[in-house]
């Protein structure tokens, strides 16, 4: 599918406004004046055929392919872009070979719908090579997908983390198939929300069953909004009480049960007498020291 | 300097029966010791957010629990010198699980530090320790065999614990899994009951011997129950001498003079930087060079596989005739292995990624369990069973520097170079220069106790000091020194 004679594709990113877009490999430049583009490329490896991007507002995007040529050297191949999987309309071009390179670009209105894969195609000679691109709002990874257990009475600190930094933060708990907004007129004294750019974290105290279920945070930004559910069980300090005692009841048992087998075993022997044994006492014995001088023949042995 | 009649302890040790029960009693308190710090480990990230508090001042609690458990080696090898090891190490139990149970409630940080950090630590070394002793006073001859059973408790536990440890989180959160954890910490008290004290014959050729022993008793003293038995067996003053101040028993500071032990101790010091980091490191570098969590976790659970099977194995080995009379070397060759190791790591990483990574694993696990097997045992070997007690509480309380040291040091060199080989780097050089220290110090060390043997034998020193110098620091062939100290006492004693 990937032909071997792609060995670089360049991505070349204009935003025509200051701020919008980051791709996975270099941040972005700091940008002050509004008014100027920026030109940006990245040279990407041959094997690495997939770039992500990940956008925070609406802009005009231009992305831009090269190849090298292939060994053919054919003097044009067409090439044109798709989207998800599907050509776009009017997007065929026949491009031609200049400096041993195809290049092939075009510009791209990105908002919130428009978000997707996009893939520029070259085809010559039956061959045909693509390099994805995917344009998404930055999404928050690795969220547990186990609950958070937390105790009645006490309190729960949820967490919510993103790479970039979105305009604001929002809580929800979810009722049933509606969600609930928590913000700090919503009972005071319960629900602490903390916000600090890329972080935030809710603090519910005083907990009760009725709170567990299923808490979302969303990250809003201008092009599109991000959620992520957070799951909380909540449940009584009976529950891990039971296999506590359950445990505590065995360590008594075994206990109990090896010094019984050893008294059992030192008395059956205590019957036959040799010279040169000593039978130690039990262990609350062994802390008393003997001051008698005289067991000549027997000796007792602190261990 | 008191005598220390390692090779004759005045009876004989059972070297079977009970003692596989008390094996598998030390495999379970040695196993919890070592695990149970690290196995917190997985609670971290949560109790961080609970009390919101940095990554750095939750993995003190971790610190902590480790000090302590090495600061509180001498202060249980007072109280196992005093009354055993078995109340010892059912009190350790208990102190731990209490402990457990009561930081579970806890409200704040300080709260985790002083439940589970400093009483936590203490109750584990209560159970270190006393493990540790009590094999030395049931085997002798398949000595090394035992100790590397009962080191393998901390690779065993560490791999149950792990998964345990993450399913009761799950379910109980951390305050259900503290308080459960408790109670499965105290059946380290189960392994205190299986210490009995030991049963023992006194020594046929001097039925006598027992009448001197038995006043040093009140002493408890460190080498209170080595004069029990050296006092009769060498001469009718040693008992004597033995009541000393408090200081002199307590810290058995004699032991600085011990040429033997002083090579162990500066070596070990040595090594100690850098013995953990490597493990400690090995997922998160592993995590750096692009590997996946789960991944990464698998190659610390290869590294204990090994690690597991390699200790008794070690165990195994050093009991062999040939290995057993030299067993400084094996423990010196097994150090500077270990050094090896890390030295190869990031080009095995490099060139062979994810694969290099493995067999890394597996020869680390393999050189770490060596190491562990033998330390305990090279140190017994060394000082004698009676004076292991104080020994190793004086060991671990100066090792306690560098084991605390070693994972932020190393994690500061990788901090500063921001990358793991040098840090890697670092270790192997920590492991291999006391390797190649030991070998060579214990090559001298051997030819000054040959030599020693050799006067003693010629009969030109008295029975004496030659006596007392080759029994407290020859570690060649106890067998054979029993039966032969035997004889001699026949020839020059009576």
């Amino acid at each position: 599918m990937f032909s071997p004679w792609i060995s670089s594709l360049k991505l070349i990113l204009i935003p025509l406004f200051w701020r919008g877009i980051y791709t996975t490999e270099n941040p972005l430049l700091a940008l002050n004046d509004p008014v100027t583009t920026v030109f940006r490329s990245a040279v990407l490896k041959g094997d690495n055929l997939v770039e992500k991007v990940e956008i925070l507002k609406p802009i005009n995007l231009e992305l831009a392919c090269t190849c090298d040529g292939n060994p053919n050297k054919l003097p044009n191949v067409t090439g044109f872009w798709r989207k998800d999987g599907i050509e776009i309309a009017n997007s065929r071009l026949t491009v031609l070979l200049e400096n041993e390179q195809y290049n092939l670009k075009k510009v791209f209105s990105i908002h919130g719908d428009s978000l997707g894969n996009y893939s520029c195609v070259f085809n010559g000679a039956d061959k045909e090579s693509k390099f994805d691109f995917y344009l998404t709002a930055p999404e928050m990874g690795n969220m547990k997908e186990k609950p958070i257990v937390a105790y009645v009475g006490d309190s729960v600190v949820m967490a919510c983390k993103i790479k970039l930094p979105p305009k604001t933060w929002i809580w929800y708990k979810e009722n049933g198939t509606e969600q609930e907004l928590i913000n700090s007129t919503t009972d005071p004294l319960r629900y602490k929300i903390f916000v600090d750019r890329n972080t935030t974290k809710l603090t519910v105290t005083n907990l009760t069953e009725v709170d567990s279920g299923v808490y979302i945070c969303s990250a809003i930004y201008n092009i599109k909004t991000s959620v992520s559910h957070l799951e909380v069980r909540v449940i009584s300090f009976m529950e891990p009480l039971k296999p506590f005692i359950a445990i505590v009841a065995e360590v008594i048992i075994l206990v109990f049960l090896i010094l019984l087998y050893e008294r059992w075993g030192s008395q059956k022997s205590s019957s036959s007498p040799t010279g040169n044994m000593m039978h130690v006492d039990q262990m609350h014995k062994l802390t008393q020291d003997d001051n008698g001088i005289d067991e000549s023949s027997t000796r007792k042995r602190k261990i | 300097m008191p005598p220390a009649v390692k090779a004759n302890l005045g009876y004989t040790p059972p070297d079977g029966g009970w003692g596989w029960a008390v094996v598998f009693g030390a495999f379970i308190s040695i196993g919890f010791s070592y695990a149970f710090p690290k196995s917190l480990t997985i609670y971290f990230k949560e109790i961080q957010k609970y009390f919101t508090v940095s990554y750095s001042e939750i993995a003190w609690v971790s610190s902590i629990m480790l000090a302590a458990m090495y600061a509180g080696g001498k202060l249980s090898s007072i109280l196992v010198n005093r009354y055993g090891s078995r109340p010892v190490v059912i009190m350790g139990g208990l102190m731990v699980g209490v402990s457990m149970v009561a930081a579970s409630f806890g409200t704040t940080i300080m709260h985790l530090y002083l439940l589970v950090g400093v009483i936590g630590g203490f109750g584990l070394s209560f159970n270190l320790q006393p493990s540790l002793t009590i094999i030395g006073k049931y085997f002798q001859v398949k000595r090394p065999m035992a100790n590397g059973l009962a080191m393998a408790g901390s690779p065993v536990f560490l791999f149950t614990l792990a998964p345990l440890n993450q399913f009761l989180f799950d379910n109980f959160g951390w305050r259900g899994a503290f308080m459960i954890l408790g109670a499965i910490v105290m059946n380290c008290c189960v392994a205190g009951a299986l210490m009995r004290p030991v049963k023992m014959k006194t020594v046929q050729k001097d039925p006598d011997a027992a009448t001197n022993g038995t006043t040093t008793e009140k002493a408890g003293a460190t080498e209170g129950i080595a004069n029990l038995e050296a006092g009769g067996l060498l001469s009718d003053t040693e008992p004597k001498q033995k009541k000393g101040g408090c200081a002199d028993k307590c810290l058995d500071l004699s032991l600085f003079k011990h040429r033997g032990f002083i090579i162990y101790l500066i070596g070990n010091v040595v090594m100690f930087f850098g013995f953990f980091a490597p493990v400690v490191f090995l997922a998160p570098y592993a995590k750096g060079i692009g590997i996946d969590n789960y991944q990464a976790a698998f190659l610390l659970s290869i590294f204990a596989l090994v690690d597991m099977f390699a200790r008794p194995g070690t165990g195994l080995i050093a009991n062999t005739k040939w290995i057993r009379p030299r067993i400084q070397y094996f423990f010196s060759i097994s150090v500077a292995y270990n050094g090896v190791c890390h030295l190869l790591c990031p080009f095995l990483a490099v060139h062979l990624g994810y694969a290099g990574l493995v067999i890394y694993a597996v020869f680390f696990g393999l050189a770490f369990g060596m190491v562990c097997a033998l330390l305990f045992e090279v140190l017994m070997d060394l000082v004698g069973a009676e004076r292991f007690s104080s020994a190793v509480g004086l060991v671990t309380i100066i090792e306690c520097g560098p084991v605390l040291l070693g994972p932020p040091v190393a994690g500061f060199l990788v901090d500063v170079f921001d990358d793991y080989k040098y840090m890697y780097w670092a270790c192997g050089i920590m492991m291999l220069s006391p390797g190649i220290f030991l070998f060579i110090m214990n090559y001298f060390n051997y030819k000054r106790l040959d030599q020693e043997e050799r006067q003693r034998q010629s009969g030109t020193t008295g029975l004496g000091s030659v006596t007392r110098s080759i029994m407290e620091e020859r570690g060649a062939g106890e067998e054979r020194t029993i039966s032969k100290d035997l004889e001699m006492f026949d020839e020059e004693g009576q």
